[in-house]
């Protein structure tokens, strides 16, 4: 599947766009060409005496240049319309079709993108594309008007039909090199630049405090410009290039009128007709110059789209949901253990959770069910444990939404048992909405402390045997972490659930009954990602 | 204004083709005059937009270097609102500038056009039928009138719309980064199916929207069509003496010609702009998010003298953190730390007080309660700023006018004399990655520069994270020592470290 390729509804709207494309485009030759013919007939039968005047007939031509000015509104609006809504309707398939490619992967395997720069990258491929789907049509178009100029232009003689013809038939390779030849260089020039500068720049920002203590804005600033210079001259060179492109069909069109000028043979009506037709047929070819251009600029988006596409569809082995033992380091864990993961932070206790939560294949001395994490599926690892994260991984959405997450179709009951445990019940049922209060708008509904209980809710609503919690008293009062960490011991023991815990605070360390040091366990705390 | 030279070329085009064509209908041949007259005008119009191009982008990174200037220091150094992630900071400064310079080269050029370039054909077109002009010109009545009637009001009902749908194709993206929990809960199938679902409506919303929002498109289409079409229906019954009045004005074949090739120019410039609104709405919405950044902070009092740190009621509250209200105070010569754990805003608070984000209340002052002078403050971060340069450079960021030897002191105080004996003294020369450096001889560089400063309160942020046992001792020890003499604040989940301060804040 490429990441071009249409469905059966959206090849349907683009055919409509185009034939809407098409009837605008020949709208459009047709209005000059039967304009200029009328007006230079009708000046020749001004001269030629009242009579002929008179024996004129002027109504179908006055009606047809009315008419084709009528058609050509309504044919690019047409176009605009339904290449608008095949390109839409595509990329809402490609989205969610890309959506269910992703989600399929293995995340220990599978592409990241769950990072800004990656995530964002994605977005800018995907309305690239949409953009090249809404210019398809003109290119039709282009080609048809094109077509009719020669006809038309035969009405004065077929040398200066042929010339035209052999002019436009070479305009679109001739576009096509220029392009290639202008985007090429300058657009892997300026996204190198883009690249060298926004890694220059995070690398300060991340600086920030030390550049505002001690006043080295300026020099920082200095030393960026560098960067956002070598940018500044790819992207100068890229829009000059464009107005090469429109230089040369400027050039082109005024060839091409005083071509079919010098060769034409016929009455001076047909002449003014082919002349303004000629001037008309290559106007009609910008829309091909425009995507010949995009297409240059666009095309390591749509190879970054396809391999996406291409990625296999692994098969889900169904896995087994019964509670297994766990292995940390020398420990040894039958399911409802609990155990707390101690280290310095940047030791590898986050990565151990993740690990064992699938998210990730680092090497551990660890063993699930006797195999090690980087051995099991997936699946089995999911089967097993329920991660509460460091960064609480909400999406946006209602509460219940990400409750719902880990269990679908849960009822309200079960949603405001987890949200005790988490002592969350009073906060959340103070709002009006309650459960279906939005999160992550402006102002931010629920503190950092807060979201991480709502993720911590999450994880025991999901119902596996062991539960992954990573800091899950940050930010607590003591008060409030006392009487969380009291229920969550006492759901821990009605539900017979396992626990590994990373935390720097006594209180939650309370709850396990062993503690094992990272530095036994994290044998490469760097991710082995492929 | 460099678009406005296009205009000539056509006329030019225009003036080749009416002549031919009057040469041909009186019976002589195709004239060279003609032929020249054409291609000059093309020539003219490839060199316009070539002109064009260049000086439009020229000016708009002019413009865009103006935001640079502005824009840069306010993020790296300056009081924001809020703090920003790297990532968010470097959107505003990179991908926002942008769309700045999109708008800029396309969309501005292109509006100072539209104004005065109708206005310039038609006069033109007067030269040779000035009932022509002013049919072009009463044109623009009805056409305005209906781009008030299909574009305002509808239109920004639809933009509206737009901008409510563009939260619910956010879903993809909020989706996409939030795979890799989603696959944890075994949820894939199910998102799938309402990420499919959300993007199928929004399609199906956003095609509703747009047969509105392209009626203003289309209102343009129409007259540009319409004006034509009437100039040629004018100028054809005049010709051919069938006007039902009295002829105005006295036509030829030539001058009617003339005024039917200028025609499409008349709402060309009209046409580009339109093309380029889309620039123009991302443009303005970067301008806005950058505009935000740039709201000047009140300007801070004069500053007294530094005799001690006092912290009331400060407290923070962004999206996601919310902080405090905390108060403590900091003698000449003390320690305190700030401690909590990863995450839970320590660093924001340091930044808070070093007066680098605006917080949601609370006050930061002297002990004597004077404002405080940001000169008085060092800062030792995490991971501190290194520029290519030498050692010593690095060290004397904070100082510049520091003398050799000064710069030598406090590397061995810091403990870097190590590094300095082995790898060349502090002539070394680093990237600004610090390559070849360790996690805490960075840290040390960091200490070494605050040091240096001489500025009598000292922020340290996270002083021994990632350092091993003895190293981290030897930081908590150097620590106690710079804190018989200076305030000394830091923000810790050490807990030996914290044990060294007199008093201890967790959050």
């Amino acid at each position: 599947m490429s990441a071009l390729a249409l469905d059966p509804a959206g090849r349907r709207w683009l055919r409509r766009a185009r034939i809407a494309a098409i009837l605008a485009a020949l709208a459009g030759v047709l209005l000059l060409a039967v304009s200029g013919w009328f007006l230079t007939a009708a000046a020749l039968a001004g001269t030629a005496g009242p009579m002929a005047a008179l024996g004129f007939n002027y109504l179908i031509p006055s009606a047809a240049i009315r008419g084709l000015a009528i058609l050509r509104t309504a044919g690019r609006y047409g176009e605009r319309l339904f290449s608008h809504q095949a390109a839409l309707g595509a990329m809402a398939a490609l989205r969610a079709g890309l959506f269910a490619r992703l989600a399929a992967q293995d995340g220990r395997t599978g592409p990241d993108l769950a990072g800004g720069d990656a995530s964002a990258r994605l977005i800018g491929d995907i309305d690239a594309l949409e953009e090249l789907i809404v210019r398809e049509p003109v290119r039709s178009a282009s080609w048809v008007a094109a077509g009719a100029g020669v006809l038309l232009a035969g009405l004065a003689g077929w040398a200066a039909a042929l010339a035209l013809l052999l002019l436009l038939a070479a305009l679109p390779p001739l576009l096509d090199r220029a392009a290639r030849r202008l985007t090429r260089q300058p657009a892997h020039d300026a996204a190198e630049a883009l690249g060298a500068l926004r890694t220059r720049y995070v690398e300060y920002a991340a600086a920030r405090a030390e550049i505002a203590a001690y006043g080295l804005a300026d020099r920082v600033t200095g030393d960026l410009s560098r960067f956002a210079a070598d940018l500044d001259a790819a992207r100068a060179r890229l829009h000059r290039g464009e107005g090469v492109i429109a230089a040369l069909l400027a050039g082109y069109a005024a060839l091409a009128v005083a071509l079919v000028l010098r060769l034409a043979d016929a009455p001076a009506p047909r002449v003014a007709l082919a002349l303004l037709v000629a001037a008309g047929a290559v106007e009609a070819m910008a829309g091909l110059a425009r995507t010949a251009f995009r297409r240059a600029g666009v095309a390591a988006g749509l190879r970054r789209l396809d391999a996406l596409l291409a990625l296999p569809e692994p098969v889900a082995a169904p896995a087994s949901t019964e509670a297994m033992p766990l292995r940390l380091g020398g420990l040894d864990l039958a399911p409802g253990a609990r155990v707390a993961v101690t280290g310095r932070s940047g030791s590898g206790k986050t990565v151990l959770l993740e690990t064992l939560a699938g998210l990730r294949g680092a090497a551990v001395d660890a063993a699930v069910g006797g195999l090690a994490p980087a051995a099991c599926s997936g699946a089995m690892l999911r089967a097993q444990f329920a991660l509460a994260p460091q960064d609480p991984a909400l999406i946006a959405g209602t509460i219940a939404d990400n409750l719902r997450l880990a269990r679908p179709g849960v009822d309200r009951e079960s949603i405001w048992a987890v949200l005790r445990v988490v002592a969350l019940e009073d906060r959340i049922g103070g709002f009006p909405e309650g459960l279906d209060t939005r999160l992550g708008e402006a102002g931010g509904t629920l503190s950092g402390g807060e979201r991480k209980r709502l993720s911590l809710a999450r994880a025991l609503l999901a119902g596996r045997p062991w539960l992954l919690l990573d800091e899950p008293t940050e930010g607590l009062d003591p008060a409030t972490e006392s009487e969380m960490v009291a229920r969550l011991d006492a759901w821990l023991a009605a539900s017979n659930t396992g626990l590994v815990l990373v935390s720097h605070r006594r209180a939650p360390i309370g709850l396990a009954g062993n503690v094992v040091a990272i530095e036994d366990i994290a044998t490469s705390p760097c991710r082995t990602r492929v | 204004m460099t678009w406005l030279l296009d205009i000539p070329g056509a006329a030019l085009f225009a003036a080749g083709i009416a002549l031919a064509v009057s040469s041909l209908a009186a019976g002589e041949g195709p004239s060279w005059g003609a032929v020249a007259l054409i291609l000059a005008g093309g020539a003219i119009r490839a060199g316009a937009a070539l002109l064009a191009h260049a000086v439009a982008i020229r000016a708009a990174q002019r413009v865009v270097a103006g935001w640079r200037a502005r824009i840069f220091p306010r993020l790296l150094a300056g009081r924001l609102p809020r703090p920003l992630l790297a990532g968010e900071s470097a959107a505003l400064a990179i991908d926002h500038m942008v769309a700045i310079e999109a708008c800029e080269a396309r969309f501005r050029p292109a509006r100072a056009a539209s104004a005065a370039a109708p206005l310039l054909v038609a006069a033109i077109v007067a030269c040779a039928s000035w009932v022509s002009a002013t049919i072009l010109l009463v044109t623009l009545v009805p056409f305005a009138l209906g781009m008030i009637l299909a574009g305002s009001a509808a239109r920004r009902a639809a933009e509206r719309q737009l901008a409510a749908l563009a939260g619910l194709s956010g879903l993809f993206v909020d989706r996409i980064r939030a795979l890799p929990i989603i696959r944890h809960f075994g949820a894939e199938d199910r998102i799938a199916r309402q990420v499919a679902a959300a993007t199928r409506e929004a399609a199906d919303r956003t095609v509703a929207v747009l047969r509105v929002a392209f009626l203003s498109g289309a209102v343009l289409e129409f007259f540009a069509a319409l004006s034509v079409a009437l100039v040629a229906v004018y100028c054809g019954f005049a010709l051919l003496g069938l006007l039902p009045f009295p002829p105005p004005e006295k036509l030829s074949l030539g001058h009617a010609f003339f005024a039917l090739a200028m025609a499409p120019e008349f709402y060309l410039p009209m046409r580009r702009l339109a093309a380029a609104y889309h620039e123009k709405q991302l443009g303005n919405a970067a301008m806005a998010a950058l505009a935000d950044v740039e709201a000047p902070a009140p300007a801070p009092p004069a500053a007294a003298r530094f005799d001690g740190l006092r912290v009331v009621q400060l407290a923070i509250a962004w999206p996601g953190l919310r902080i405090g209200p905390i108060g403590f105070e900091l003698a000449s010569a003390d320690l305190v730390a700030l401690t909590g754990p990863t995450g839970s805003g320590k660093s924001s608070l340091l930044a808070a007080i070093a007066g680098q984000v605006a917080p949601a209340g609370g006050a930061v002052t002297t002990a004597r309660g004077d404002a405080l002078d940001p000169a008085d403050i060092a800062w030792a971060a995490q991971t501190p700023l290194l520029l290519p340069g030498t050692l010593a450079e690095n060290i004397a960021l904070a100082r510049s006018d520091a003398t050799p030897e000064e710069i030598a002191r406090v590397a061995g105080q810091v403990g870097l004399d190590a590094v300095i004996a082995a790898r060349g003294g502090l002539g070394l020369m680093l990237d600004h990655r610090g390559s070849g450096l360790s996690g805490g001889e960075r840290r040390r560089i960091g200490l070494a520069r605050a040091l240096l400063s001489r500025r009598p309160l000292l922020l340290c942020d996270e002083p021994t994270a990632d350092l091993d046992r003895a190293s981290a001792a030897a930081i908590v020890a150097l620590l106690r020592e710079v804190a018989a003499e200076r305030a000394v604040l830091v923000a810790t989940h050490d807990p030996a470290l914290a044990a060294a301060a007199r008093l201890v804040v967790a959050l």
